[in-house]
């Protein structure tokens, strides 16, 4: 069927490239499709060995359509996003195997493995994927290589050894196209989307919501302070803001999209009523992807110089981008950690944020019109409720029972058992009940401090919610009833807090987190975190901003054609080195192997007293050696005919070991015969 | 035409035919070759990508493979460069057969080389490698058209390694030359009384009715007198002789085939200048211009072939290699 037979070092690396480019998309894969590609791998090895041929072509057709309806059924008919077209790529890639009948279809499924190589990107970007696709990435230039070798060469080990050399050469130059090569905001939004489900905090909030989120160790986000950092009391990371209220949840404001504020446009109405008063902080945030589009930051943040993110009307930050964040985001922020937020309230807010569906929880509402009877002014109020809360029996935990219709009258008497969303909830609750604007923020609060790289890592078990009050004069102020009730959740985080009843990630017995206790083991997270932090600062994050930024301290007045020069230059100096390096035996040694033997040979025989007089030719000198020496003749009339041998015989092995020996067996010769 | 006059004028001027030449940054072409487009086709759809996603380890990756496109020119350049190619033997043939050319590729210094490949036919290119020899010897056939000196031009040698992104080639001209017989044409008997023997005898050989006995097949023999039956049982060319009577000298003139064009004639002489070469006949050779006294031995057959071969031709070689 065909002439081509592919090289055998080629094959071993290209099967070898291949299982090490899919098997970290297995998990994202549908089982039909692993099966897809185990099989063709398996049918391939047995057409190397000649037991069975190529696949026919019903068969082919066969595979491909297994392979369509594997990646249609398996990811349920969403057949858009970005898993199906990786497994897509995947399927074609695979079959590409058992269809390399010209060199042409062997040079397709290695590029097409490159290009399986890097999707593995998209969805993971820490250290340990980077290193292992950089592994894959010389198996396939390994097959690569074997391709264009002999079919007599037959040394794999060898074939990797030259594919990492070629690799390691290339680094210097890659690192110079990475920190030089303009970077430029995305061309045209990707219509792919990952079906990955979104984490972190939602924009509804009802009971049980943010436990259940809170017994996850994942990251959520870094954050590096300019200065010294704020205590964990002012850590208060606010995401979402929730003002409407249906009796259960609460969600957002309807008309977020009205009114924002976008760097490049002028300030909008609302956002000049934020007063900023002073404990200025500088931070950046490392955001992980979340798919969502609420941004974290401390209030009252202000509109940082970037296209990406917008300022809403409820004075939280937001990534511009339709499709959310899907990888990791870094942006910078300056917040006032003292401030006066919206002292001017409109009726639309006031309307929304005092609010409330009438009929339901009427003890809870009760208690506040008592509450409030007794109360002087509206902060005073504010104080009984929350010492209401320190007074009562409340427990704060991770595992609070299922409640009912009146959920926060269940809550507020009767279980009395809750996590922070409870307490925002029922807060909030009483507080409209008495006419006061309140309203929700979900986000997350305090985080972990790494000492060795200098940032805050806030988990998902950070997540927190608590209430915004709104006073006459002050604006929006800050009220945090859980704190009442366990205020180790808010100096020393959620393992503290709930040490006594084992919920802390209890469905995550293998996470590192679980383990803070022991030291030695927290030293060498932290160190690894710290690793992981420059990493994802420096390498995932190195965006269009943060090349600007970097590139910036070093150069005055940067500018795309300075790059340009500066990347082509530094980048042809690399080469030339590299060049150096490769080039660089070509003219160390003048003489052949061959000549070097017999130019020994003949400073041995000087040492003997019979020099080799200019213009004499080997054999006329072997005479002349010969006839002075005869004990030697013989093995000098060997080397003679060794060397003319592999000199002037054309067609004679040219390989110098048997000149070598024979120049060895006289310098034996010659010794003993002096001795 | 990219091999025009022009390129080949240019080409001498840079590469004048030398019998050994050192391969080095004069005399390598180096370009990407198919495959090496693709490979920057797609590394350009990873910057897309890497873009579009705003990716920085795509972008890594891809800048990788954008160096390492870029150090492949050097590791295919240096897999030519660095070579000695020198002419060898060229083994003399008849027209219309493959003429042997070897050459030999030996390494300066410790840098191995591996998969080049050279021949002068496109269609026809030997692999080499140079990793634990120091020295290789490749031995080249050209298909020859007609009689004369066949120069085969310039020698193709290149090389893909390692990568196959690049193509390494030079083209170079080793000045070898082979001699290349007439054809040699069946003539079915010397026309009588023309090879006379020193005793005025007429000469009757190849005659048809006596059978002399088998000889091994050899260029030009009519294929009426192959033992067909012996072919099909042992697999080897036998001819039927047939001969009346074997003599001791004969003179190979051009007269005896009076009414053929010149290369016909020689042809034919050619013929008669290989069948007596195997017997123990002595022979002479008679052109115009030229007489060769009778004698034998493959020293004597090979000069007046290389007669027949060269006659009337101008003493430039034949040009180009078809």
């Amino acid at each position: 069927m065909t002439g081509f037979q592919i090289p055998r070092n080629s094959l071993v690396w290209m099967l070898a490239a291949q299982i090490a480019v899919i098997v970290p998309h297995v998990p994202r894969l549908p089982v039909w499709v692993t099966l897809i590609c185990v099989g063709c791998g398996l049918w391939r090895v047995m057409v190397y060995q000649g037991r069975w041929s190529y696949p026919g072509r019903w068969t082919k057709v066969v595979f491909v359509i297994a392979g369509l309806v594997g990646i249609g059924v398996g990811y349920q008919g969403r057949v858009y996003g970005l898993e199906p077209a990786v497994a897509l790529l995947v399927v074609a890639f695979v079959l590409k195997l058992l269809e390399m009948q010209h060199k042409r279809d062997a040079y397709i499924v290695i590029l097409l493995g490159y290009f399986v190589a890097i999707t593995e990107f998209l969805f993971f970007q820490s250290i340990p994927y980077a290193l292992y696709t950089l592994f894959a990435v010389v198996l396939i230039t390994a097959a690569l290589i074997g391709l264009n070798q002999t079919q007599s060469h037959r040394r794999p080990l060898k074939t990797f050894k030259l594919a990492t050399t070629l690799l390691v050469q290339s680094i210097p130059m890659m690192l110079v196209l990475f920190v030089l090569f303009p970077r430029i905001s995305p061309l045209w939004t990707v219509p792919l989307e990952s079906q990955a489900a979104k984490s972190g905090v939602t924009d509804r909030m009802s009971p049980g919501d943010i436990a259940s989120l809170s017994l996850s160790p994942e990251l959520a986000f870094k954050a590096s302070f300019n200065g010294p950092v704020p205590g964990p009391s002012q850590l208060y990371w606010r995401g979402l803001v929730l003002e409407n209220y249906d009796g259960k949840t609460w969600t957002r404001r309807t008309n977020l999209t009205d009114g924002i504020w976008r760097d490049s446009q002028t300030m909008p109405v609302w956002a000049k009523h934020i007063e900023r008063l002073g404990d200025t902080q500088s931070y950046s945030i490392i955001l992980e992807p979340t798919r969502q589009n609420w941004l974290f930051s401390l209030a009252a943040a202000d509109l940082s110089a970037n296209a990406d993110i917008a300022m809403l009307g409820d004075y939280t930050l937001a990534y511009v981008h339709r499709r959310g964040v899907t990888t990791k985001f870094k942006y910078a922020v300056t917040s006032d950690l003292e401030y006066r937020l919206e002292t001017d309230l409109s009726d639309e807010v006031r309307q929304r944020t005092t609010n409330l569906p009438s009929g339901s929880n009427p003890r809870a509402r009760e208690l506040a019109n008592l509450l409030y009877a007794a109360a002087t002014s509206d902060a005073d109020y504010v104080n009984r409720v929350l010492i209401y809360y320190a007074d009562e029996e409340f427990v704060y935990t991770l595992a609070p029972p299922v409640l009912g219709d009146n959920d926060i009258d269940e809550f507020l008497f009767d279980s009395q058992r809750g996590f922070c969303e409870h307490y925002a909830g029922s807060f909030v609750f009483m507080m409209r009940t008495a006419g006061i604007p309140a309203r929700i923020v979900l986000g997350y609060q305090g985080g972990e401090y790494n000492a060795l790289a200098n940032y805050i890592a806030v988990h998902q078990f950070d997540a927190h919610s608590w209430a915004e009050v709104w006073y006459e004069g002050r604006g929006w102020v800050r009220v945090d009833p859980t704190r009442m009730v366990s205020p180790e959740r808010i100096q020393r985080g959620l393992e503290s807090a709930v040490a006594d009843e084992n919920t802390f990630l209890a469905n995550s017995p293998l996470s590192w987190l679980k383990y803070r206790q022991l030291l030695w083991l927290q030293d060498l997270r932290q160190q690894l975190d710290a690793i992981g932090h420059y990493w994802d600062n420096w390498v995932v994050g190195y965006n269009p901003r943060t090349q600007l930024e970097f590139l910036s301290t070093y150069f005055e007045n940067i500018n795309a054609s300075r790059l340009g020069l500066l990347m082509l230059t530094t980048f042809f100096v690399l080469l030339g080195i590299v060049a150096l390096f490769v080039l660089r035996t070509r003219n160390t040694r003048l003489l052949t192997a061959v000549d070097q033997q017999y130019l020994r040979f003949c400073q041995l025989l000087a040492k003997q007293g019979l020099v080799r007089q200019t213009g004499e030719g080997p054999w006329s000198y072997n005479e002349r050696v010969s006839q002075t020496r005869p004990d030697l003749a013989p093995v000098v009339t060997r080397v003679t005919r060794e060397y003319t041998r592999m000199n002037y015989d054309l067609g004679a092995p040219n390989n110098s070991k048997a000149l070598k020996k024979a120049v060895s067996a006289f310098r034996i010769k010659a010794l003993t015969a002096n001795v | 035409m990219w091999r025009s006059v022009w390129f080949q004028r240019w080409l001498n001027r840079r590469l004048p035919p030398a019998n050994a030449v050192i391969l080095n940054q004069s005399n390598i072409f180096i370009l990407p070759t198919r495959q090496g487009v693709y490979f920057l086709a797609l590394i350009f759809f990873m910057v897309l990508a890497a873009i579009n996603y705003q990716n920085s380890l795509i972008f890594a990756l891809a800048f990788l493979l954008l160096s390492l496109f870029m150090v492949s020119i050097l590791h295919t350049f240096g897999n030519l460069s660095g070579l000695t190619v020198q002419a060898g033997t060229a083994r003399a043939a008849f027209a219309g057969e493959d003429a042997s050319f070897s050459v030999r590729l030996s390494r300066q210094g410790e840098r191995h080389h591996e998969a080049i490949v050279l021949g002068w036919d496109p269609e026809r290119l030997i692999g080499a490698d140079l990793i634990e020899d120091e020295a290789a010897l490749t031995r080249l056939f050209v298909q020859s058209k007609r009689r004369g000196r066949l120069n085969p031009g310039r020698l193709l040698i290149q090389t893909h390694y390692p990568v196959g992104l690049f193509r390494a080639w030079s083209w170079i001209d080793l000045d070898m030359a082979a001699v290349i017989y007439p054809r040699p044409v069946y003539a079915t008997e010397l026309p009588t009384g023309v090879g006379v023997n020193q005793d005025g005898e007429l000469l009757q050989r190849n005659g048809v009715d006596d059978f002399y006995g088998f000889r091994d097949y050899q260029p030009g023999d009519s294929l009426r007198h192959v033992a067909w039956k012996s072919f099909a049982r042992t697999g080897d060319l036998l001819v039927k002789e047939f001969a009346a009577s074997v003599d001791r000298q004969v003179w190979l003139d051009w007269e005896l085939f009076p009414n053929l064009d010149r290369e016909s004639r020689l042809s034919r002489l050619c013929y008669w200048v290989v069948t007596l070469g195997k017997s123990d006949d002595e022979y002479g050779l008679r052109l115009p211009g030229l007489e060769i006294e009778p004698g034998k031995g493959p020293e004597h057959q090979e000069y007046l072939l290389r007669e027949l071969a060269l006659f009337e031709l101008q003493p430039q070689a034949q040009a180009g290699k078809t």
